[in-house]
C-alpha cells in the first residue's frame, strides 16, 4: 500500500515537472518521431525496390514492428543505469539511503514516471497516424493480440529495468559504467530490431535475439508477426525465465553493493 | 525508558580502494590492483541523551561524516555496535529512517524544479504520513521556519539561506526524534547562519529533538551545542561540555596593552611571551601559561612598557579548537 502510494506520488510529481518544462517534452517527441519516421520512410523505399516483399514479410508488418520498438524506447528505461551511476558518483545515494524507502524500487518507479507521459502521448498519436497512413496488419486484429501485447510489454519493462539496473549497480565497483552500458545498449538495440526488423534477421541472429535477455526485453517487436499467434506463450516463458534470473542477480548484487557505498566525506 | 538516543560502542570503519602502481603493466593494474586501506573511524565509543545538542567536530578527513553516515545506516561499519533509538542501523535502516532526519549541507534533497510545498508533500508521502497530517505538519513548519514568502517558488530559485531552511524543514516533516546535520551552515552568510541556528534551537526546545551536528563553523558549536565531541584521525580526542572547551584548553592568555602615549620601541619579550600584534597605540601579546603565569607576565610587561590600560582575556573558541587539532596531529 505504501509502495503504491509512493509510486503514484512519484508519477504525480513527475507529471507536474513535465508540465513545468513543456519544451523538453516537445523536443523529445520531435526527436523520436523524426528517428522513427526516417527509418519507416527508408524501409518503405527498400520494400518497394523488392516488390513489396522481403523474407516473406511486407512493409506493413515491419513498420508496426519498428513502431513498437520506438514506442517501448520512449519509456527510457535504459536510463536507470545512468541514474544509479550518478547517484553513486555524485553521492546523492546517501540522501536516498537516509529515507525509509527501498532504493531500487524508488529508482524504478522514478524511471517509469520519467517516460510514462511521453510514452502515452507519442504512442497514441503514432498509432492513430500509422492506422491512417499504412493500416493495420491482420495479426493485430485477432482476439489474443491485445492481451498478449500487454503481457509481453509488461514483461519487457521488468526485464529491461533489471538488465539496466545490473549495469547501473556495477558503478558501486567501477567508476564509469558507460563502456559496459554502451555495449549492452547497442546489443539490445540490434537484437530488439531497432536497426533491422527482426523479421529480416538471419537465422543465427534470430536465435540469439530469441534466447538472450537482450532480445527478450524487446519481444514486443515480435507481436505483429504471424508466428506470434502460435509462439507467444513460449516467448513469454523465455521472458519470465530471464526476469526470475536477472531479478535474483539484481537482489544479490544490490545486497553486496550496499556494503560498498562510499561517498565523499565518508 | 532508555535515556540515551544514541549509543556507539567500539565503532570502526575501514575503506580500501585500488591504487595504480606505475611500475607494473595496465593488465595487472586492471585485474590485480594494489589496494590501499584507510582507517576512517577507529574504535570510537560515546552515547548521546535524548534532547542533547552535540557538536561532532574535527578537521577535514577526521572521520566526522563517516561516523554520521554509519549512524544513519548509509555506511556499514567494519566493526563495532550502534544503537540509535533502539535500532541497529545496519539491520533496521528503514525503520530507523522514520525516527531520524538528515541534512547534508552540500547536497540537496529537494525537488529542484517544483515549488517547495511539493517537496514537503513528497517527503510526507515517503514517510507514509496521512494526507491530513502532512498538510498540518507543513503548516506548522511554514510558521516555524517562516517559509510562507517562498513556499510557492521553485526550489532552484531560492537563495542558499532559504534553501537550507527548506532542507531542514523537509528533514523535520515526520517529526524525527534525532536530526543529523552534516555542515548545515556551509556557504551561508552570517544572517542566514544565525537564523538557522535559532531555528534548530527552537525545534530542540519545542520538540525535544536531539541535534547531532558536524561543522567547521565555531559559531554553530558555540551558539547551538551544549556538548562537543572532537574527533581526529578517526579517534575521539575530547568529549566535554562546550562551555568547558575554552576553560579546559587554555594554554594561552592574550594581553592587550594600550599605550600611555605611543609605543616607539618593541623590545625582546621574556620567554613564554610573544607579540601577536604591534602597533604604536596598542600591543597584543600571547602568554604561554605553561611557561610563565599571568601575574609574572604582567609584572615583566609593565617593566617594559608604559601603559594606560590592560586587558587580559582567553583565546577564542576557534583558536582553542585549532590548538586541539594541532596537538592531536603532532601526537599521532
Amino acid at each position: 500500500m505504501k509502495e503504491a502510494r509512493l509510486a503514484i506520488k512519484i508519477f504525480k510529481t513527475l507529471f507536474q515537472d513535465c508540465i513545468q518544462y513543456p519544451n523538453r517534452f516537445i523536443v523529445d517527441t520531435i526527436g523520436i518521431l523524426a528517428r522513427c519516421g526516417i527509418l519507416l520512410i527508408l524501409y518503405s523505399y527498400v520494400f518497394k525496390l523488392r516488390d513489396g516483399v522481403i523474407n516473406n514479410t511486407t512493409f506493413l508488418f515491419v513498420a508496426w514492428s519498428i513502431f513498437f520498438y520506438f514506442s517501448f524506447s520512449i519509456l527510457k528505461l535504459r536510463d536507470i543505469s545512468k541514474e544509479i551511476m550518478q547517484d553513486v558518483q555524485k553521492g546523492n545515494i546517501e540522501i536516498l539511503f537516509s529515507k525509509p524507502i527501498f532504493y531500487l524500487s524508488y529508482r524504478i518507479w522514478w524511471q517509469i514516471g520519467l517516460g510514462i507521459y511521453s510514452f502515452v502521448i507519442i504512442t497514441l498519436s503514432m498509432i492513430i497516424a500509422l492506422i491512417f497512413i499504412i493500416g493495420l496488419p491482420p495479426t493485430m486484429t485477432i482476439g489474443i493480440f491485445i492481451p498478449t501485447l500487454i503481457l509481453t510489454f509488461l514483461c519487457g519493462i521488468i526485464l529491461s529495468l533489471f538488465l539496466y539496473t545490473i549495469i547501473g549497480l556495477l558503478s558501486f565497483w567501477i567508476e564509469d559504467i558507460n563502456p559496459i552500458f554502451w555495449i549492452v545498449d547497442k546489443t539490445v538495440m540490434i537484437l530488439g530490431g531497432s536497426y533491422l526488423p527482426i523479421a529480416l534477421f538471419p537465422t543465427f541472429m534470430f536465435k540469439i535475439a530469441l534466447w538472450s535477455p537482450f532480445g527478450a526485453s524487446q519481444f514486443v517487436t515480435h507481436t505483429v508477426y504471424e508466428t506470434w499467434q502460435t509462439n507467444w506463450y513460449q516467448l513469454i516463458e523465455i521472458q519470465l525465465f530471464w526476469i526470475v534470473l536477472l531479478g535474483l542477480v539484481v537482489y544479490f548484487i544490490f545486497k553486496k553493493a550496499k556494503q560498498k557505498i562510499s561517498v565523499n566525506g565518508g | 525508558m532508555n535515556p540515551n538516543s544514541i549509543i556507539v560502542s567500539n565503532l570502526s570503519k575501514k575503506f580500501s580502494f585500488p591504487v595504480k602502481n606505475p611500475s607494473v603493466g595496465w593488465v595487472k593494474n586492471l585485474f590485480f590492483p594494489e589496494t590501499k586501506k584507510i582507517v576512517a573511524v577507529n574504535d570510537i565509543s560515546f552515547s548521546v541523551k535524548h534532547g542533547e545538542r552535540i557538536a561532532f567536530i574535527g578537521p577535514n578527513g577526521a572521520g566526522k561524516s563517516t561516523t554520521i553516515k554509519m549512524l544513519t545506516g548509509i555506511l556499514f561499519p567494519t566493526f563495532g555496535k550502534i544503537n540509535i533509538l533502539g535500532f541497529d542501523p545496519t539491520k533496521n535502516r528503514k525503520k530507523l529512517a522514520y525516527q531520524i532526519g538528515t541534512v547534508f549541507g552540500q547536497r540537496s534533497q529537494l525537488l529542484p524544479n517544483l515549488p517547495l510545498t511539493d517537496s514537503l508533500e513528497f517527503f510526507g508521502v515517503m514517510y507514509d504520513m496521512p494526507e491530513k497530517e502532512i498538510k498540518k505538519r507543513i503548516a506548522e513548519l511554514v510558521k516555524l521556519f517562516d517559509l510562507s514568502s517562498f513556499i510557492a517558488q521553485p526550489v532552484r530559485k531560492l537563495s542558499l539561506g532559504q534553501r537550507m531552511r527548506a532542507e531542514v524543514a523537509a528533514s523535520l516533516i515526520h517529526k524525527p526524534k534525532i536530526i543529523f546535520l552534516d555542515e548545515p551552515t556551509i556557504g551561508l552568510d552570517v544572517v542566514a547562519k544565525k537564523m538557522l541556528r535559532d531555528l534548530l534551537l527552537k525545534i530542540n526546545k519545542e520538540e525535544n529533538t536531539t541535534i547531532f551536528l558536524t561543522s567547521h563553523d565555531v559559531g554553530d558549536i558555540e551558539s547551538l551545542c551544549n556538548r562537543t565531541i572532537v574527533i581526529n584521525h578517526g579517534v575521539i580526542i575530547k568529549d566535554l561540555p562546550t562551555k568547558n572547551l575554552t576553560k579546559t584548553f587554555i594554554y594561552e592568555k592574550y594581553i592587550d596593552l594600550v599605550a600611555l602615549s605611543n609605543f616607539t620601541i618593541f623590545p625582546k619579550l621574556p620567554e613564554g611571551i610573544t607579540y601577536s600584534s604591534k602597533d604604536k597605540n596598542k600591543i597584543t601579546v600571547v602568554v604561554d601559561i605553561n611557561k610563565i603565569n599571568v601575574q609574572e607576565s604582567l609584572k615583566k610587561l609593565l617593566d617594559l612598557f608604559e601603559v594606560k590600560d590592560i586587558d587580559v582575556y582567553n583565546a577564542d573558541l576557534e583558536t582553542v579548537i585549532r590548538h586541539i587539532y594541532e596537538r592531536s596531529s603532532t601526537s599521532n
